[in-house]
């Protein structure tokens, strides 16, 4: 950033931390004043919970997540042996360039 | 299968495709770790898509019929609940990593020469996944959904000149009513998402274009880093982080499915506690800070005008630090701190 650019920012930032100081104290003094004034607000009426629903579908979802997992970790160990090997591959076409030329990756 | 194949290739010509794919290195380095929020923010819009299109099936966008026939879906039709709550949670877990992989380009400055236009596009598409939380929210059409809702399209009220009127388009009135449900939820399921594959579509175009970036230090000296095979070593790991990633989103949907509220009335007051999506907390919190007049002018336009110039710089990011590979850009790391901890600061004090 130029010289020009670092004057606009600081200008910028001081200016917002103006604005913000006295926002802050204009807040207050408004809050107080219309603290009387302020009409009710409502309370939110009752949220209707998700976990409305039978205890079967329950017992369900928490089956399948179970399931879930289990087939998660067997497709992580599946793909951890995929992994090794296409690294294991690789690595032999690394060395196989290192021996054709002089250079040599240390990866 | 051979038949098949050369019949596709004939129609689609996808060879030169896969030998691209095939040759594609991917880097190894300090920050390889960024290259997977990318792809895992693509395997959330995926399950959006999903999940919203199984939403659609049965959802009603209408005044009457909106908050009950979400409460239907989540009541009635099997399995309608964990439908729901992994929609609302995969929006969730996919806003977080594009903030996580636009604060990983900021600070890395992947934005700079030749990749501006992918941080155009990338800043497009955090915008775009904030409408899309910012239209989806009022759906359910219960008070919190209201009320959150006149407080958001109030906003553009304030800027002068197209303020009034951008509210009038947003809101499709005067105030929210049916109409903006209607509005909101066709922008929800049409305009957004052709907006957002289009800008997605150039930006991964981009990505392969100019490659993945790798650290200063790497490009400024030419220094070839190891590397791994895109496919199958990367997709291979790719596949491993999504498949975590799935499981954490069941689980996450399964314990903590959102509820919803009573349906909306448009005459009553605004409920207390009212608080949008924790995404634009830091912006709610900023409003409440600026009072009605600041030094004579109007508070809420100023904090507005504040905000817009704050995202405006974000975008513009690559044409604001355009220094050669040479600088650090330490002031622009500085900046980006100083804007996240102001964020998080500020999410925080508006939750407590």
């Amino acid at each position: 950033m130029s010289g020009r650019g670092r004057l606009v920012a600081a200008a910028g930032i001081l200016v917002l931390g103006f604005l913000l100081a006295v926002g802050l104290l204009e807040a207050r003094v408004q809050e107080a004043a219309q603290a009387s004034v302020k009409p009710a607000a409502a309370a939110p009426g009752p949220e209707k919970p998700a976990a409305v629903r039978p205890a079967r579908e329950r017992m369900a979802a928490y089956v399948i997540l179970g399931w879930v997992w289990f087939s998660i970790g067997v497709l992580l160990w599946i793909l951890r042996l995929r992994v090794r090997e296409a690294d294991r591959v690789h690595r032999m076409g690394w060395v196989r360039a290192g021996e054709a030329g002089p250079k040599r990756s240390e990866h | 299968m051979k038949a098949l194949r050369a019949w596709t290739e004939d129609r689609l010509g996808i060879r030169p495709v896969a030998a691209f794919l095939a040759k594609k290195e991917v880097p190894c380095h300090k920050h390889t770790v960024l290259y997977y929020t990318g792809s895992s923010i693509l395997f959330f819009l995926g399950i959006q898509i999903v999940t919203g299109v199984l939403l659609a099936l049965y959802y009603q966008p209408t005044l009457a019929e909106a908050n009950a026939s979400v409460v239907r879906i989540m009541t009635e039709m099997p399995l309608g609940w964990l439908i729901r709550s992994v929609h609302s949670w995969s929006a969730t877990f996919m806003i977080a990593l594009v903030f996580v992989h636009l604060m990983g380009i900021a600070f890395t400055k992947a934005y700079r020469k030749p990749r501006e236009a992918t941080w155009l596009t990338g800043v497009l598409l955090l915008g775009s996944s904030l409408a899309f939380g910012f239209t989806g929210y009022l759906l359910p059409w219960d008070e919190l959904s209201l009320a959150a809702t006149k407080v958001g399209t109030n906003l553009p009220k304030a800027l002068p000149v197209i303020g009034t009127w951008l509210t009038r388009v947003m809101r499709a009135g005067d105030d929210v009513t049916g109409d903006t449900l209607t509005r909101f939820f066709i922008v929800h399921v049409s305009v957004l998402p052709l907006a957002l594959l289009a800008i997605l579509g150039v930006h991964v175009f981009l990505v392969q274009r100019h490659g993945m970036s790798v650290p200063l230090e790497a490009e400024r000296d030419k220094i070839k880093l190891p590397w791994l095979p895109f496919w199958p070593n990367f997709l291979l790991r790719e596949a491993g982080v999504w498949l975590v990633l799935l499981g954490v989103l069941l689980t996450v949907a399964v314990f903590l499915a959102p509820g919803i509220g009573p349906q909306a009335d448009l005459m009553a007051p605004a409920p207390e506690g009212i608080k949008p999506e924790w995404y634009f907390l830091f912006m709610f919190q900023t409003l409440k800070l600026f009072p009605a007049r600041i030094l004579g002018l109007n508070g809420e336009m100023i904090a507005v005008m504040i905000m817009m110039a704050g995202m405006a710089a974000v975008l513009l990011l690559p044409f604001i630090d355009n220094r050669p590979l040479e600088r650090k850009g330490k002031v622009i790391t500085g900046l980006a701190w100083a804007g996240l901890a102001y964020a998080v600061g500020l999410s925080i004090w508006s939750l407590l």
